[in-house]
This record gives C-alpha cells, sequence and structure tokens, in this order.
C-alpha cells in the first residue's frame, strides 16, 4: 500500500491506482470526461487536472494518467489547476449547443454540471458553433452530435469493451465525428449503454423522448427479469407509467453495463393491452369479485372430481414470493403442482445444475472475467443471456482462450474456436475434454463421472483431437471454467459439466462452473418444484380426464405459437393470474390481473444462486397517458387511482389458499432448507448468496445417450434470440426492428440431402403440431440438427422441448402454391 | 566553404547511383561493423558522436538505440521518419533525393545496431518521387547484398520496406506513427511503456529521422571525435541541413556545421536579404519554434544556443520574415495549420487551438478587443497541459508573438486593422 495526501487528507490505496481513484477513496470527486473504472484512463479531455505540490513531477497533472506513489501530495483545489479545469470547460463549451432546456440529457448531464459548478456562463469565444450532421441508429438511440465533447467514451466502450466495430471515430481535429460509416441501426445488442457512459446528450433514450426529465421521474433500484443473471438496474417511472430503465452498478454481477433487452424489455407493464380488472366468462368484474368466483369454482372442481382434478401452473420470471405462495397453494389444497417448467427435460437439466452448484465451484460473472479458460457447453450467450458474453468477452481481452460446444451457429463479440456438436454429444464431448484436462492418471484425484462409457464413434475423430488439445490447454491456465447451459442439454450434460468442473478444482485451481439458466427466478423455481413439475406431464393428465381445471399463474406454458396449447381446450375451467395479456388470459374462464414487478417488486434468484431484491417503482394503475383522454396535463379526478385493483399474486394466491401471508419473504423460509436465511430479515445490498452446501450434487451412472442414426434422424433446437425470444421483452415495440427473421436452420450438406434450400418453406411434423417457417442453410450449424428459432411467427412449443430427436420424414418442403 | 558530409554526393538535377555512393566511401562502414559484427561499437560511437535527433525533439540516437535491452523480444523494427510535416522544412527530401543510399545504409546500420530485422521508411504522400527513388535504390542495394538474407556473409538479416503515409502533420509524432503503420488512428500514446520497448505490434522499435539515419555512414565510418569537430561550438556535433525560406534572396537547403551564426547562413548562404528588407523575426526551426526577435541575429544556431535563448533548433528550418511582415498574420497562419492538423485527441489542441485561430483572426481582421490579448496569454500557457508535444509546438510562435511582439498586436487593437496591410 502507498500513501499519499490529497487535500490534506491522508489515504493508502495500492501501487497502481490513480490519483483519480485514490481521490475518490476520499469522497473527493475530480471531474472526468473521458475516464470511467470500466473504460480506464486514456488522458484526452484533461478536466481531471490536480496540482501535485510534492511527487516526481510536480504541478499540473491529470489525476487519470497519474500512478500514485508514497510520499506524493496532491491538492485538487490548488488555484492552478482550477483556472486550467475552468478553461477546459471554456474551450469545450465553445462549440456546445446551449440547448439544455430541450436536450433529453438535461438534469443528469455531466457536462452541464461541471460547467455549472466551475461556474463557467460567460461566452468569449467569438467564432461561429461547430455543427455535425446526425445519424439515424435505429430505434432505441438518439444521434446528437453537436452536443459531442470528443470523451471518446462511446468508441472505447462500443469497440473496445464490447467488440463490436460499426461504431467509430471519423475525422480529425475539430472535426472528429463519432458514428456509423453508413446510418444505420446499431448492430450490439449493448449499444444502449452508449447514452449511460455518454458524458452528455449525444447518444439519448429514444424510446424515452418527450416523456419527462429525470428530475420529474419516480426512480428505484431494481431487478433484471429478462434472463437469469439478474442485472442490476435503475427503473424511471412517470405518470404510472415505466419510462427508462438504466444501468446500475453492481461489483459481482453486471459491473457497470446491461444489455439493450434488458433496457428496453420493460413496455409489457404499459400496455394499453396489459390486464388491469377482473373477467368473469367474458364478463368485465371487479378483481375481487374475480377472485371470490375463481375460489368458488375450484373448490367446486376439488370438491367434485377431488384435489387431483386441479393443477397449478407457474413460471420462472415470477417473483420468489409468488412461487412460494403457489406452493403454499398446492400443499394447502393438495392440488397438483405448481408446474413450473415447459417440459420434463428443462425441469431435470435445471434442477441439475441448481443441485450442482457447490459453492466452492460457482463464480459471479465479475470472477468469470477473470478466467483463463472457458469452455462453454450448449449455451448461446449472446441469445440466451446477453450480458454473459460481454463478461467473456472481458476474460478474452485479458488473454483467455474461449471454445464453444454448440449444434447453433453461436456469434460472440471476439475470436473463438466454436465446435458445432449435436446434442447428444455434447456431454461425450465434455467427458473428452475432461480426460484431456486431467493429465495421466493420479491417485487421490475424483475421475470424472461416466468414464466406464467410449467416445462415441459417431463423433469425428478432428473433433475428438480438437476437444483433447483443449483439455491439454485447459490442464496449464490458471483458472479453467465451465460455463454450461441447461435449454437445449439434458441433465447428464449438465451433471458432467459439473463433474468436470469440480475435477479441474480438485487440481488445485480455483476453477469454476457458471450455469444459464432459462428464466430470471430459474433457480427458485428448481428449487421449489420436481421433476414431475413440467407442462408436458400435466397435458397427459389434462388428456385421460383427470385434470379438469388448471390455475395459471403468470405463466405462458399454456401457450402454443400465438394460441392456446391444445390440452387445455378440454378443461372444464382455466383460471388465469397475471399481469400480461397471454393467450391463456385470453382464454381463461376467469382472469384476474396481478402487479408487475414495476409496482410489487419480488425477490429473484439468479443462476449463481444469489437472491436479490428488485424495489417497487410506482404504485401501480393504468398510465395516465391512457386514461387522460390527451389532455396535457393530463387530468382525471377520482378518488381511487384507475387500473390499480389488481392484487399482487401473493396476495390472490393468499386468498385462494384461505390464508394471510404477513410477511412473504420471511414465510420463505420453510419451503427450503436453502432459503432459511429469509427468515432472518438480513438483506445485503448486494443480494444474499445462498448457501447451497446442503445440497448433495448428484453424480449418477447416467445411462449413455442412444446414438442417433446418421441421416435418418435430426436432433431439432430451439434457439432463442437476443430480441423476440424472451416472454417478456417480445412485447416492446422499439425492440420488434431489431428482430431477426425467424427461420429454420440446417447445416448445408443436410438441407442438400433434403431437398431443401436457403428461403425455402419448410414444415416440421412434431408431437405437438407443425412448425412452418423459412429455411436458412449455414455451415455454422452442426450437422444433423433442425434448429427451430423461439419466436411468435414460429409454432416452436409444438417441438415439446429445447432439444428433441424427430425422424427425417417429419421434415417437409412446403411447394409453393404457384408452382402447383 | 564548410566541408560536405551529407550533401557530398548532392548534384544538381540528379541522384546519386549506388556507385557514387561507393566512391565515396558508401557502404564501408556497414561492410566493416557487419564482419566484426559489432553491433555494441555502432551503438557506442553514436553515443560518444553526440548526435542528436534532427527531427525537431533533439534526442540524442544513441542514447534511443541502446534503450533496446539486449534481451527485449524479437522481432524488432527500426522506423525511419520521412513524414516531413513540419511547416518551412524540406531537408529530408533533399537529402533522399540527392543520395538515397546514404539513407539506406544509415537504416541498416540503425537496425544492426538494435538486431532487427525490417526497417520501414514511413514517407508523406506528398513525397511519391522520393518513394520511388527509394523502392529502387532498396531493389538496389538488395541486389548488391546490403539487404537481404544474410547480408555480406555476416548472418544478418535485413529488409526495408517503404510505407506511404496517410498523410497528416501527426503521423510524424513517434507513438501515432507508429500506431498509424499498424492501421489504426494516428493518435499519440503517452508513454510508458515507450516504443523502444513496445512499439509497433509490442515489440521494441527505434524511430529515427532521415537526417539523423544520414549522419550514422559518415560517423560509423570516421569516428566520434571526427563527428563532433565539424561543429563550430563545444556543445553542438557535426552538420546540419539548414532549409532556410522567407524573405531572403536564395532560399534552400544549406549544410553547414553545426553552431554556425544565424547572420552568417542570411547573408553568405542565403544571398541576405530581399532588397528593402529588414530582418525583423524568424522562426529558427519550423513552425513549432518561437519567433526569435533582432536581438539574436548573430546566434549561433545549435540546439544548446537556441535553448538558453528560449528558443529551440526543431528541424533547422528557418523562416525569415521583414519589416513588412504581419507576425499576427503569420501566427494565424501558423494557427491554421495547427488547428487543422490537429488528431483531435485532447481537448486543449482540439479546441483550444481553434479558439485561439478565431481570437487571432479577430484581432487580424480588425475586430480585436484588449481583453482577447490576456486571454491568448492564458491559452498558451494552458496549452502545455495538452496529452502530446503538439499544442505546446503550437504554443511556442504563439507565446513569442506574445512575450516579443505584443505591441504589434495591441497596435492591431488600437488601429482597428492590420497595421502591415499598407506595406505589402
Amino acid at each position: 500500500m502507498l500513501k499519499l495526501t490529497i487535500d490534506n487528507q491522508p489515504v493508502a490505496v495500492p501501487a497502481g491506482t490513480k490519483v483519480i481513484a485514490a481521490a475518490e477513496k476520499l469522497g473527493i470527486m475530480i471531474p472526468r470526461f473521458c475516464y470511467h473504472p470500466a473504460l480506464g484512463s486514456v488522458g484526452a479531455c484533461r478536466v481531471c487536472a490536480v496540482s501535485v505540490l510534492k511527487g516526481p513531477r510536480t504541478g499540473i497533472q491529470m489525476s487519470c494518467m497519474l500512478d500514485v506513489e508514497d510520499g506524493m501530495v496532491v491538492a485538487t483545489g490548488d488555484p492552478a489547476a482550477v483556472a486550467f479545469r475552468r478553461q477546459v470547460i471554456e474551450w469545450l463549451m465553445a462549440n456546445h449547443p446551449h440547448d439544455c432546456p430541450v436536450c433529453d440529457e438535461g438534469g443528469h448531464c455531466l457536462l452541464q454540471d461541471l460547467t455549472v459548478s466551475g461556474g463557467h456562463g460567460r461566452r468569449r469565444f467569438p467564432g461561429k458553433k461547430r455543427t455535425h450532421r446526425d445519424q439515424q441508429l435505429g430505434p432505441l438511440i438518439q444521434h446528437e452530435m453537436n452536443r459531442c465533447i470528443q470523451c471518446y467514451r462511446c468508441v472505447r466502450f462500443y469497440r473496445e469493451f464490447a467488440g463490436y466495430p460499426d461504431l467509430g471515430v471519423t475525422g480529425i481535429a475539430a472535426r472528429v465525428y463519432f458514428g456509423r460509416f453508413r446510418e444505420g441501426t446499431l448492430e450490439s445488442p449493448f449499444a444502449g449503454n452508449l447514452i449511460d457512459i455518454c458524458p452528455t446528450g449525444v447518444f439519448t433514450d429514444k424510446p424515452s423522448r418527450y416523456k419527462g426529465r429525470r428530475w420529474d421521474f419516480q426512480r428505484s433500484p431494481s431487478i433484471c427479469i429478462h434472463c437469469s443473471l439478474g442485472c442490476h438496474t435503475t427503473v424511471s417511472a412517470r405518470y404510472r407509467e415505466i419510462v427508462r430503465i438504466e444501468a446500475r452498478f453492481s461489483p459481482t454481477v453486471n459491473g457497470h453495463f446491461i444489455c439493450d433487452r434488458g433496457r428496453y424489455g420493460f413496455a409489457y407493464a404499459n400496455a394499453p393491452e396489459r390486464p388491469r380488472q377482473g373477467r368473469i366468462d367474458g364478463e368485465t368484474q371487479p378483481v375481487s369479485t374475480a377472485l371470490d368466483a375463481a375460489l368458488e369454482r375450484l373448490t367446486t372442481v376439488s370438491r367434485t372430481h377431488g384435489p387431483d382434478a386441479v393443477a397449478c401452473i407457474g413460471s420462472a420470471r415470477s417473483s420468489l414470493e409468488t412461487l412460494g405462495a403457489l406452493k403454499r397453494l398446492c400443499e394447502r389444497r393438495s392440488w397438483r403442482g405448481p408446474f413450473l417448467w415447459p417440459d420434463a427435460q428443462t425441469a431435470r437439466a435445471v434442477q441439475t445444475a441448481a443441485a450442482c452448484l457447490a459453492p466452492e465451484l460457482r463464480l459471479s460473472m465479475k470472477e468469470l472475467e477473470d478466467a483463463d479458460f472457458i469452455l462453454v457447453v450448449g449455451a448461446d450467450p449472446v441469445n440466451e443471456a446477453p450480458m454473459l458474453a460481454l463478461a467473456l468477452r472481458q476474460a478474452q481481452r485479458q488473454g483467455a482462450t474461449i471454445a464453444v460446444c454448440d449444434p447453433r451457429p453461436v456469434a460472440l463479440p471476439f475470436a473463438f474456436e466454436h465446435l458445432a456438436l449435436a446434442p447428444p454429444f455434447l456431454a461425450d464431448a465434455i467427458r473428452i475434454f475432461a480426460r484431456a484436462a486431467a493429465g495421466p492418471p493420479q491417485a487421490g484425484v475424483r475421475a470424472s463421472g461416466g468414464d466406464a462409457h467410449p467416445p462415441d464413434p459417431n463423433m469425428p475423430p478432428a473433433v475428438q483431437a480438437r476437444l483433447a488439445a483443449m483439455g491439454a490447454t485447459a490442464r496449464t491456465c490458471r483458472r479453467p471454467v465451465i460455463v454450461c447451459g441447461t435449454q437445449i442439454v439434458n441433465s447428464r450434460t449438465v451433471a458432467r459439466a459439473a463433474d468436470t468442473a469440480r475435477m479441474l478444482k480438485s487440481a488445485d485451481k480455483p476453477a469454476g462452473l457458471f450455469f444459464v439458466l432459462p428464466g430470471a427466478n430459474a433457480f427458485a423455481a428448481a428449487l421449489l418444484s420436481d421433476e414431475n413439475g413440467a407442462f408436458n406431464t400435466l397435458q397427459a393428465g389434462i388428456a385421460d380426464g383427470h385434470v379438469k381445471a388448471v390455475l395459471a399463474v403468470e405463466s405462458d406454458l399454456p401457450a402454443a405459437g400465438e394460441g392456446l396449447a391444445p390440452a387445455l381446450k378440454s378443461l372444464d375451467l382455466l383460471v388465469v393470474c397475471d399481469y400480461l395479456n397471454t393467450a391463456a388470459a385470453r382464454a381463461a374462464d376467469i382472469l384476474v390481473p396481478t402487479r408487475s414487478v414495476f409496482e410489487e417488486g419480488g425477490i429473484f434468484i439468479n443462476q449463481t444462486g444469489c437472491a436479490q431484491r428488485a424495489a417497487p417503482v410506482h404504485v401501480g394503475g393504468t398510465p395516465v397517458a391512457q386514461t387522460g383522454g390527451g389532455d396535457h396535463p393530463p387530468r382525471t379526478f377520482e378518488r381511487s387511482i384507475p387500473g390499480a385493483e389488481a392484487l399482487s399474486a401473493v396476495q390472490a394466491l393468499d386468498r385462494l389458499a384461505g390464508t394471510e401471508t404477513a410477511d412473504p419473504p420471511a414465510a420463505l423460509a420453510d419451503l427450503h432448507p436453502v432459503l432459511a436465511p429469509f427468515a432472518s430479515r438480513k438483506w445485503p445490498d448486494e443480494g444474499q448468496l445462498l448457501d447451497l452446501s446442503s445440497e448433495a450434487a448428484p453424480s449418477a451412472d447416467w445411462p449413455p445417450e442412444e446414438p442417433p442414426a446418421a441421416g435418418k434422424t435430426f436432433e431439432l433446437v430451439v434457439r432463442e434470440r437476443t430480441f423476440g425470444s424472451e416472454a417478456l421483452s417480445q412485447r416492446a415495440d422499439c425492440l420488434r426492428p431489431l428482430e431477426k427473421a425467424p427461420r429454420i436452420l440446417v447445416h448445408s450438406d443436410d438441407a442438400a440431402r433434403l431437398g431443401i434450400a436457403a428461403g425455402d418453406r419448410v414444415a416440421l411434423t412434431c408431437a405437438g403440431g407443425v412448425i412452418e417457417g423459412t429455411a436458412d442453410v449455414r455451415n455454422t450449424v452442426a450437422a444433423g440438427v433442425v434448429i427451430v428459432d423461439r419466436h411468435r411467427e414460429l409454432n416452436w412449443p409444438a417441438a415439446g422441448a429445447g432439444w428433441v430427436r424427430i425422424e427425417a420424414k417429419q421434415i417437409h418442403k412446403i411447394e409453393k402454391e404457384r408452382e402447383r | 566553404m564548410y566541408p560536405q558530409v551529407l550533401f557530398q554526393n548532392r548534384q544538381p538535377d540528379r541522384t546519386a547511383t549506388i556507385k557514387t555512393y561507393r566512391a565515396g566511401g558508401g557502404y564501408r562502414a556497414l561492410a566493416d561493423v557487419l564482419q566484426q559484427n559489432a553491433a555494441a561499437r555502432v551503438r557506442q560511437v553514436l553515443l560518444d558522436a553526440a548526435l542528436l535527433g534532427r527531427g525537431g525533439a533533439a534526442f540524442p540516437a544513441g542514447v534511443k538505440l541502446s534503450t533496446v535491452a539486449e534481451d527485449a523480444p524479437y522481432p524488432r523494427y527500426v522506423v525511419c521518419n520521412a513524414d516531413e510535416m513540419e511547416p518551412g522544412t524540406f531537408k529530408d527530401r533533399v537529402l533522399i533525393f540527392a543520395d538515397p543510399h546514404q539513407l539506406i545504409e544509415g537504416l541498416i546500420l540503425a537496425g544492426f545496431a538494435v538486431h532487427a530485422e525490417t526497417g520501414i521508411i514511413f514517407i508523406r504522400p506528398e513525397y511519391e518521387g522520393a518513394a520511388a527513388i527509394l523502392e529502387r535504390e532498396v531493389r538496389v542495394a538488395e541486389k548488391a547484398g546490403y539487404l537481404g538474407k544474410d547480408i555480406l556473409g555476416s548472418g544478418f538479416d535485413y529488409r526495408i520496406v517503404v510505407h506511404r503515409s496517410g498523410g497528416r502533420y501527426i503521423c510524424g509524432e513517434v507513438t501515432a506513427q507508429i500506431n498509424a503503420l499498424q492501421g489504426k488512428r494516428p493518435n499519440p500514446l503517452q508513454p510508458p511503456p515507450y516504443p523502444t520497448e513496445k512499439g509497433l505490434w509490442q515489440k521494441p522499435t527505434v524511430l529515427q529521422n532521415v537526417e539523423t539515419l544520414c549522419c550514422m555512414p559518415h560517423i560509423v565510418a570516421k569516428g566520434a571525435d571526427w563527428f563532433k569537430n565539424l561543429s563550430l561550438t563545444p556543445s553542438g556535433a557535426g552538420t546540419k541541413i539548414f532549409g532556410i525560406s522567407g524573405r531572403v534572396q536564395q532560399p534552400g537547403c544549406y549544410e553547414l556545421p553545426m553552431g554556425v551564426p544565424l547572420s552568417e547562413i542570411i547573408e553568405d548562404h542565403a544571398g541576405g536579404m530581399i532588397p528593402g528588407s529588414e530582418f525583423k523575426a524568424c522562426l529558427p526551426g519550423g513552425a513549432s519554434t518561437g519567433f526569435l526577435p533582432a536581438r539574436h541575429y548573430h546566434i549561433p544556431m545549435d540546439f544548446e544556443a537556441l535553448k538558453k535563448a528560449g528558443n529551440r533548433l526543431g528541424t533547422g528550418a528557418i523562416m525569415v520574415f521583414d519589416h513588412k511582415t504581419c507576425l499576427v498574420g503569420v501566427t494565424l497562419n501558423l494557427m491554421e495549420f495547427f488547428a487543422r492538423e490537429s488528431c483531435g485527441w485532447c481537448t486543449p489542441c482540439r479546441e483550444g487551438l481553434p479558439f485561439i485561430r478565431e481570437l487571432l483572426y479577430e484581432i487580424e481582421s480588425g475586430r480585436g478587443k484588449p481583453e482577447y490579448v490576456p486571454m491568448l496569454q492564458e491559452m498558451s500557457r494552458h496549452l502545455w497541459h495538452a496529452y502530446c508535444a503538439f499544442a505546446p509546438g503550437a504554443a511556442a510562435p504563439l507565446a513569442s508573438l506574445l512575450d516579443e511582439f505584443e505591441d504589434e498586436i495591441q497596435d492591431h487593437i488600437k488601429r482597428k486593422a492590420c497595421p502591415f496591410s499598407a506595406l505589402t
């Protein structure tokens, strides 16, 4: 530790710390524009000048470029430094437009803050202001180059940090320009961060334009629920409408940034079609009346046909409190469920992952950035959990080797090795890797599970050699990490990934394991359900007439494409509690509206087993813009808030259970041993890392996979996309233009064999129905695999699971009507 | 007549061939050190000769070569900076046109001294003729066995690549040039790491000016003492190519001993001031040096003496202004150049220079206000806190204008017009 003095206050910091960061430790915020903790120091803006009174070089120095030295004495308020900083502001303001009153950054603008606090107010520059032509950068980001102060933060984030090439610097001198080579939508799914990091109003949030100013908003810390990573966000609301989401710093999860799905996926909460009132048999009714009717009819079914005739469905997008209430309801009424998973395979994969995530193996996203070797199995980071791709990128920038085994055409913003392997090979791929990583057999080192089975003869020898080479590399690495998905793999692959991480760990390394789960609260759902809790198990029960009534709580499971799952149509009673206008909600006999995370808050357990709480942002109710008849400012004179009748799902479920939960988080402690900390009511800001050590990690001798019959069968894999797949964000209009057209993808060799060309219409006849779509042919798809995009335009739920086996004869090319 | 070293083969209308160069002793130094495998000796003799970099910064060339550590990684690079863009400077072009093999031998010697395997000549695109000559003569040197694999049986491999610049002033800055060579924006990089440690593609890179490299074969052949004795002053060493322009009768490039008095350069070599002109001031070493007023008319032109006078020898490009030249106008012209050529990285350079240009423009146009003078004074001081040496360089003529010729500025403001407009 080096000791120095800043503004007469002593501080001790590690060697290599910059003076600007050391000052921050003392609470001294030295002005800055180009410096950003995540992007580092570049010395471009010169506004962080301080006077060094004692040190290797005295006089005015840039505190972001200056390493601390023992005995250094720094004065941030020295007149010479203040005069220079004031000069820098004057220079920057010479060309900056005076449009603060109409600028969307106004009120939370770093340039505005420093200009005002520095006292610059009189214009001495006799020349004209520089002007630029702005670019159309897509639906999310508004470009206004005239406001630019050339801090280079945008391109440093976009190109260096995130690794996308389509935003850059052009021109020199005073004509430096930050934009795209040609006008067009920004390609990076992290582009929204430009808004947060731009110290002025060059990049502003487009969907929230004209909705208000920073000081108008109700702002609350929240948790993103658009994937399993649980990034920290700050949500702004005004007039009962969610207006904007920004990244909130988290040292362990997302750092300073979030993805665009998380930033813009909130529109569902404001949607005009969102259920606000109860409905019974098509008639609008007060919420409490609907709830009473639901209780009465469910009780009737339960009495008439036995409690087994009622089933409860939930999903991983609900808060932990809601899932807990649903579980308690099932237990109290002896109803079936909760059914929280689309299929048994996914249920088992996620449950295995949750059980395997031993505390010594799990690592945070921040720790993942420190890995020097990462094997990604059955996960497509940019599509399934975008911020994971950004973390992998940071590891790669620091020299990590990254390899991906996945049948889908995985794209990442950096160089990596992709082995396109069909799902049945993934578990074996890990085993070949693990064997090479273990090296020659050693006494006392636990061999990875399932070694008895020989390598799959169907796996090409070249691929096996690559896997062995990767294993050999991992063996020499300091911190190898396995990242494993759960959407398209079975539990055997998940357990194998965990075994391998444990094996690498026992070889005296801080090796780690990182899972990607389907849904914000998938981890919690895994704790509160068993492997029978899958929707397709329930479908059998409905089909054979045992199940007469279904209660669906915040769940998309009963949907099939844009319609209702066929099985549900034969039910006597469908009760839906939801804040979304889903297909099930539209078909429900009784609809009970619930409150979203923005009104109710809630606890979500991310994929590392960290329970994090989202705070409520506003009290709820229909957005004023939808009730005010277009007036400005919209005024309605009522005693109650329109559309605010909805109860929280917990309250609704308690009414159905006939109980009342005084403290929902504390009540969770009884549901599962790892939820015990909730009883103590202690709640750290950064979340509660659950103690999973009580969980026994299963590592059974898994049966070998049935080998695919080459050419006769295909593995059908459902691919999630960054935009357009996830249940909540796909309802955001501003993200629609970013959705890629959904496709059915096959490898070029398979396409030739099947007689399919890119652009052909193809039909896949599956157990749950026909999936019809446009074909695309790629060499980056694994051979023997058909990939279906999870998109509302495709009937993907007909597949029945994230990965199923189909026969070649189930794939048809649809001849064009005109040609017939 | 002083001894001609770098210009010994300079002839009107003709580029010296390898034959001419060899006849004058060329490539002998190279053959010598290669045979004796005496890389350390090359570094030592250049250190002893006190050869200061001729590109403007006057960093000791021998020290720069010696900073490449013995155990530094390979490959290593030597870059010849032929991006001659300092206004008023045209010596490198003359050197290349006069005697290209002198530069080639210098570049090979520098490469040999640091065990480099590639020499790169970074040349501005306006010098296409010089670039073509260099490309041709590099092939000639290859055929003659001075370049390629196992040069003269010594086991030393070396090649030379001619690289045409995108053509911006900032590309002459060492770290910006290295960025440009890698296909990046030519933004300077503040050391550490120094290029001699991590330069091109993170490998040790030595960057030298054309004239500096041209001195090397002569120093290696004739020794450090001979080189030092070429200078008229004990503080200097060697000869210097002075490029003189402006209000003199015979502008041009002259090779003169270091330390030659300014008055002698103007009167004896450049043919004196043009009739009717009186010497008012000159820029002694390009646009990024200060105005040297008439009281320094007899100053010995070497690095040390000019430093003492609060100025710099820079590139040795002397621009002479007479009593009818408006120095506010000259400075405005220079600021136009600097404001245009800034790389745009840091605020003082990108925003400060156009601000200053605008103030000077107002003054020159007769719209100046008295408060502009203290503003200019403060800004010229603040330019020193820029990211690289570009803005401090640009501040030099401005600061000297304010120090030495403030009356001229006040005159503009008082008369609400340029007092020189009637004179020309």
